[in-house]
């Protein structure tokens, strides 16, 4: 079983809520969804639209063929109606026409009811949900849950409309609800589950919403969320959070990340643990800022001035998004350096489901000594390059510096001195490798003669093209530093051809594998219209090839 | 605790006979009689420096210390405070830090009232760098950046702080030692975001001492910080030029306490560091379901 409803109109008719509302019914009944939201930079008019895709097996992405077009106004039916399948239609209110439409007579029930514009929605979505034959009560249980407060007249307009439909199919409940969750729901998620103390952020499309998310929560979970005056001012607090032994996490877009960037690489020489979420968007400058891409890799790979390292993780999809989250609290801390997870728009609003939801089993220890030593030294050279970790407020001096320093965080500027330190913070990276080694950085997908490789967002697309291809696997990669170039390497020796999936205009992973493991992939598969991938497009473009 | 408790034994580089040595002597008698006095803890002190001839103090004094980037001092501060509410935290920056690369951070922290302290060597020039000018260097500067002479009007830092909302604002001289210390003192004791400017001439690319030792004048015992207006009107009256002899006043031009940023957020008790989080996995997944 498999549906692909569209839900388009104008920003500000619901969109977002009408398409989340049909999501949840169906992962209530225990489908499996997935939710694109595709939308201009822009508060009212234009043209928003939701793609919904559900399924009774798991699913990671959207598709361009509809089943149903759920239409707020005549643009979405005349840019989207050539894209319904054969015995696909529109289902709109009265004052719309397409080819094939069923027409609702909205206004009449509204006045009726006496009812706002908007929960004229709901008929559609009543209607909706009886011609596909889910059941009344499964229906209402979904509203109370997501329409806390306004359930009423929630109820009451979607009754109107699944009284008005007639079944013509008998969609029944297949299992147990769904969990469903955006991917900067799954990086609050995460961070929480990490033990995070502070959020920090200025808000910047599309890493916005983790900033609602978490400020929302902040009581109940004992957190602190602040917006600052700039990414500047973020980055430094919370460099300064860090030192005073708070667990913190800034997020931001590419624009905003490049202000933080001079921040970036005094978390390097101060080694203070710092976690950084940076939701990719359409770029160069301010690009494309409600839509996706993947073009900042090598921006986040080599920010910052000087030599010094960082963990970039870059997850897949939410669930992923959940666990690399903590990874990066975890390794952040232990080994005092900057984490960043690198992330986009696709990963970051789209609606993602899942059977289980998992932490990871790692532990949230915050790596300051319980006791520090009387003659404490903030940077003492250890045989990991691992200085132990004191904060002000222990009894002993703790300091944090971005000038070159000696063990005890005074100034040098002593070319022996200096040269202890580089190689001290360089040491840490073998045992980082190491340790990341064991966090499988790099996932097989598949089985078959040619791989393809990616990174990130584009996994959803490429797992849902995977049955569909054949004599292919992919290689997904999550750890962009360190990069697991030994796994990589072999995977690619052992293939026939070798194409790489980037939504990006140049194939920056190209570059990263080339740069690590000297192999050069000449097949790109490439997008860089500031939309994502779906698994149609991957199919697609292998057939070209 | 005697200010020698916290010398390092660092060397110090600031030129031979620099104002900013009088500075360093302050902050570290301050802090000594406020621990004596049982005021505040040595272990809670937390002193944040920018980049410039100021920062250098960052290895003069052995305490909890931050030595950050340019114009990033008071950032920095705050979060500290956010994540300790309990420590004494003391910014240090220079004009050009300060009023340049910073200036967007001093006007938003003295409307954020964080209770802090912060200190601007003012020497209205850029002298670590070789004498360019900054935001509060008088017209007609002369620098190496400035052959034909700088021809705007320079920025009044102690105006600007009473305009956007700062809580305690004030101003001393680097070569008045004991009228410097006595409001380094009452800055750190105020609670609330206090600006404390110090008028330090640089000896080697600026150097208005005679002016000072002439024009510079104590506010009268009667005047009344609490009166804004006042304040305001007071602080205008030098506007950072040597052209006539103006009257430069030094001392405690506005004070007045409002809810300090940290007291703002319920949660914000105790350090985070001490706290050990329990996560309840089941219950924050479970909205999702």
């Amino acid at each position: 079983m498999e549906k692909v409803i569209l839900v388009g109109g104008e920003a500000g008719q619901g969109i977002a809520v009408t398409s989340h509302f049909i999501a949840k019914t169906f992962s209530n009944l225990g489908y499996f969804i997935f939710n694109y939201r595709d939308y201009p930079s822009l508060i009212k008019g234009g043209h928003n639209f939701n793609v919904v895709r559900i399924s009774d097996k798991p699913v990671f992405s959207h598709k361009e063929e509809y089943d149903l077009i759920l239409a707020l106004d005549q643009k979405t039916i005349d840019l989207h109606q050539k894209k319904l399948k054969k015995e696909g239609f529109v289902l709109a209110g009265k004052n719309l026409k397409a080819k094939k439409i069923h027409s609702l007579d909205i206004e009449k029930i509204l006045n009726k009811l006496k009812a706002p514009q908007i929960a004229g929605n709901n008929i559609l979505i009543g209607w909706l949900l009886k011609y596909y034959g889910i059941k009344k009560e499964f229906i209402f249980s979904t509203i109370k849950k997501e329409f806390k407060g306004k359930e009423e007249l929630v109820q009451k307009t979607v009754e109107e409309g699944y009284n008005l439909a007639k079944e013509k199919e008998k969609l029944k409940k297949i299992g147990k609800p769904k969990y469903v969750l955006t991917g900067n729901e799954a990086i609050g998620l995460g961070a929480l589950a990490a033990g995070m103390d502070i959020y920090i952020a200025y808000p910047m499309t599309p890493a916005t919403n983790v900033l609602h998310f978490l400020a929302k929560k902040q009581l109940e979970n004992n957190i602190l969320v602040l917006q600052l005056d700039d990414e500047i001012s973020v980055a430094n607090a919370a460099l300064g959070a860090s030192f005073a032994g708070a667990r913190v996490m800034v997020g931001t877009s590419g624009g905003g990340f490049a202000l933080m960037t001079e921040a970036l690489s005094l978390a390097g020489m101060s080694e203070l643990p710092l976690v950084i979420y940076l939701s990719q968007r359409t770029a160069p400058a301010t690009g494309v800022p409600t839509y996706t891409g993947q073009s900042d890799l090598k921006f986040a790979l080599s920010a910052g001035h000087g030599e010094f390292t960082r963990i970039v993780v870059a997850p897949g999809d939410a669930a992923e998004t959940i666990v690399r989250t903590q990874e990066a609290f975890y390794l952040s801390a232990k080994y005092r350096l900057p984490s960043i997870i690198l992330g986009d728009k696709h990963l970051g609003e789209s609606d993602f489901s899942f059977e289980e939801l998992k932490k990871s089993s790692l532990d949230n220890e915050r790596f300051i000594l319980k006791n520090p030593p009387k003659n404490y030294k903030s940077y003492q050279i250890t045989a990991n390059g691992i200085s132990p970790r004191a904060v002000p407020g222990q009894n002993v001096i703790s300091r944090a510096t971005s000038y070159e320093h000696d063990e005890y965080g005074l100034t040098t500027e002593d070319p022996k001195e200096i040269v202890r330190m580089v190689e001290k913070r360089l040491k840490k990276i073998k045992f980082i490798e190491k340790e990341v080694n064991k966090l499988n950085p790099a996932t097989i997908y598949g089985q078959g003669q040619n791989l393809l490789i990616s990174w990130g967002s584009t996994k959803g697309a490429i797992l849902d093209a995977l049955p569909s291809l054949k004599n292919f696997r992919f290689l997904q990669i999550s750890y962009l530093n360190p990069f697991p170039q030994e796994k990589i390497l072999k995977e690619i020796k052992k293939s026939k051809k070798v194409f790489l999936v980037e939504n990006s205009a140049t194939g920056l992973l190209a570059d990263v594998i080339a740069e690590k493991t000297g192999r050069i992939i000449k097949d790109k598969i490439l997008k860089y219209d500031a939309r994502p991938f779906s698994s149609q497009d991957i199919i697609k473009n292998i057939k070209n090839l | 605790m005697k200010a020698e408790d916290f010398n390092t034994k660092t060397e110090i580089t600031w030129c031979p006979g620099c104002p900013n040595f009088g500075i360093l002597q302050s902050t570290k008698e301050v802090l000594a009689s406020l621990i004596t006095e049982g005021k505040i803890k040595a272990k809670d002190i937390a002193l944040v420096s920018g980049i410039g001839c100021h920062a250098k103090i960052y290895d003069y004094i052995n305490a909890n210390s931050f030595y950050g980037l340019h114009g990033r001092v008071l950032p920095v501060c705050l979060g500290i405070k956010a994540a300790n509410p309990e420590l004494t935290v003391v910014g240090f920056g220079g004009d050009g830090d300060t009023f340049a690369e910073g200036v967007a951070h001093f006007v938003h922290s003295c409307r954020y009232n964080v209770n802090m302290t912060m200190v601007v060597h003012n020497n209205q020039v850029f002298a670590l760098t070789t004498g360019q000018t900054t935001p509060t260097s008088e017209k007609g500067f002369s620098g190496a950046s400035t052959p034909l002479g700088v021809k705007t009007e320079p920025l009044n830092p102690v105006a600007l702080a009473l305009i956007s909302g700062a809580s305690f604002v004030a101003r001393g001289y680097a070569l008045e030692i004991n009228h410097l210390k006595k409001i380094f003192k009452e800055a750190i004791e105020h609670k609330g975001f206090s600006f404390l400017e110090i008028l330090q001439p640089c000896i080697t690319y600026h150097n208005p001492i005679p002016y000072f030792q002439k024009n510079i004048q104590k506010l009268d015992e009667n005047y009344n910080f609490a009166d804004w207006e006042l304040a305001l009107k007071t602080v205008r009256e030098w506007d950072y030029s040597f052209e006539k002899d103006k009257k430069v006043p030094i001392g405690l031009f506005y004070k007045k306490e409002r809810p300090v940023f940290e007291e703002t957020w319920p949660q914000l008790k105790k350090p985070w560091y001490t706290l050990k989080r329990e996560i309840d996995w089941h219950k924050i997944s479970q909205e999702f379901k």
